[in-house]
């Protein structure tokens, strides 16, 4: 069997430092769909490695850890899918409880079913995109609400 | 693997620094108690965890100056299986194991290395002591230990730190490090009990020298470290070979000094003569935790300083 968690390799670079206008799109995207303030964000940086962007602690310096060879650098925040983005349900884990729209509040049994079956007929007042996926108070990740059904992106 | 039965033979030589030494060795005939870390970084809400557990039947009461600490009924629980651990709410954790990071005393905005952090749970602690804000490297040698520290840092929700797999020895020089952690691999003597699963390291056979291991992390990292700041030297282990021995070495090469210490759990000074060796008298300062009187696996912190 394959495990998935074998992600590392050993020549990992460092990802870049996106530009501000990359990180405001990125953030704004956030508040737009979420409504969770790009000030939440302040004391991180945006990386990026291909289509991830990571979420990095500001450092009082960058350069010297730059001569560090890494593995993994902070956590994985967003993705860019063709030409959406897509907050990682790890993101939405941490980040999620502050999101004031585009919520969906699941019963524990839809949860279930949701993560066995991968998709739920659901029928709510939302836009149609990304949403945060909650259950009793705890967030679980992300979904996509498009035509009538809530699909799972919970890992 | 040491039988239950072999144990007074084997702990033998350590009776002159294990208080009330019958006492110890009939403790280890019994099961430590079980405990966690909550995540407040990913539960803003303590209540939900709380309430979640005792819902499946677990009784949790917070434990008295450890902050974020919860000791758990029955102390068979799988917390491992439960959703708040799935979802990153919790750490299980045993209580000593909490020290060496009190004694490190991160803060926001410093420049952290872990340089033995897998699985992680001193990194994670590190992490939520400082709100998320310092910078922590993590470090460990071994690729398939690393994984579980990086699954653990995502599980946690942890933004804060970055992963390397150097070996500690080596550790590159040009981040100006505040505080170093070396979380040494060590030979475990004070996790053994009965049912004990894993394996006292010392004692097999042909085993790597683990002295001299310790001794090339703990240098590296006072090198690392930069002028006035702190390194913390902690392992799992009775034996002062591994432990007062290594750090009289590095206070003999180094300009160092042992930062006493406050520790809410009971403790001992360091030793100062073992088997006929005297060792530098501010090993005193270094603080010995033994599991008969702490509930704990077994620990050894000293909080060290780079005076030059
Ligand atoms: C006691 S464990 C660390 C436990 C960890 N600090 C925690 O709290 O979860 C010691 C670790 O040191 C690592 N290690 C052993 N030799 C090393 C070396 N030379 N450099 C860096 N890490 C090493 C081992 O792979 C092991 O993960």
């Amino acid at each position: 069997m394959k495990k998935r968690r074998k992600k590392i390799h050993k020549e990992a670079k460092w990802p870049r430092v996106v530009s501000l206008e990359e990180r405001d799109e990125v953030l704004s995207f956030w508040e737009e769909r979420f409504g969770i303030p790009k000030e939440t964000f302040a004391d991180y940086l945006l990386l990026s490695t291909a289509k991830n962007y990571w979420l990095f602690v500001k450092p009082p310096e960058l350069r010297p850890l730059q001569n560090l060879q890494v593995q993994t650098v902070g956590l994985l925040f967003t993705r860019r899918v063709s030409k959406w983005l897509k907050p990682t349900s790890t993101a939405l884990q941490r980040f999620g409880h502050l999101a004031t729209r585009n919520v969906v509040e699941l019963t524990p049994s839809e949860l279930d079913r949701l993560r066995r079956e991968r998709r739920l007929p659901f029928e709510a007042e939302l836009e149609e995109g990304y949403v945060v996926i909650k259950c009793e108070g705890k967030v679980w990740g992300c979904g996509l609400y498009a035509k009538g059904k809530l699909i799972s992106y919970l890992p | 693997m040491l039988e239950l039965n072999e144990a007074p033979a084997y702990f033998e030589r350590y009776r002159e620094i294990i208080p009330r030494f019958e006492e110890f060795l009939e403790h280890l005939k019994k099961p430590l108690p079980l405990y966690f870390r909550l995540n407040e970084l990913k539960c803003p809400r303590e209540e939900i965890v709380l309430k979640g557990l005792e819902r499946q039947g677990v009784k949790v009461e917070p434990v008295p100056n450890f902050p974020k600490f919860y000791r758990v009924e029955p102390r068979d629980f799988p917390l491992g299986n439960t959703e708040e651990y799935y979802l990153g709410y919790i750490y299980p954790m045993t209580l000593s194991s909490a020290l060496p990071v009190l004694a490190l005393e991160p803060k926001p905005g410093e420049y952290i290395l872990d340089m033995c952090a897998a699985p992680g749970s001193k990194t994670t602690q590190i992490a939520q002591a400082t709100g998320d804000r310092a910078v922590i490297v993590a470090n460990d040698r071994r690729l398939d230990r690393l994984a579980a520290l990086v699954a653990n840092l995502k599980r946690l929700g942890v933004a804060s730190a970055l992963t390397t797999i150097y070996r500690g020895e080596v550790f590159p020089y040009g981040v100006p490090f505040d505080r170093i952690l070396v979380d040494a691999p060590c030979s475990g003597e004070g996790r053994y009990r009965q049912g004990y699963e894993g394996e006292l390291l010392y004692q097999k056979e042909g085993h790597t020298n683990l002295p001299a291991i310790q001794k090339g992390l703990l240098v590296r990292a006072f090198d690392l470290v930069k002028v006035g700041g702190i390194v913390v030297y902690s392992t799992c282990t009775i034996n002062p070979e591994e432990n007062e021995m290594v750090v009289d070495y590095l206070l003999r090469k180094r300009q160092a000094e042992i930062v006493p210490c406050d520790y809410p759990l009971p403790h001992h000074p360091g030793v100062t003569e073992w088997e006929g060796r005297v060792f530098h008298p501010d090993l005193a300062k270094a603080a010995r935790f033994f599991p008969h009187e702490t509930e704990s696996v077994g620990f050894f912190v000293a909080k060290i300083k780079r005076l030059f």
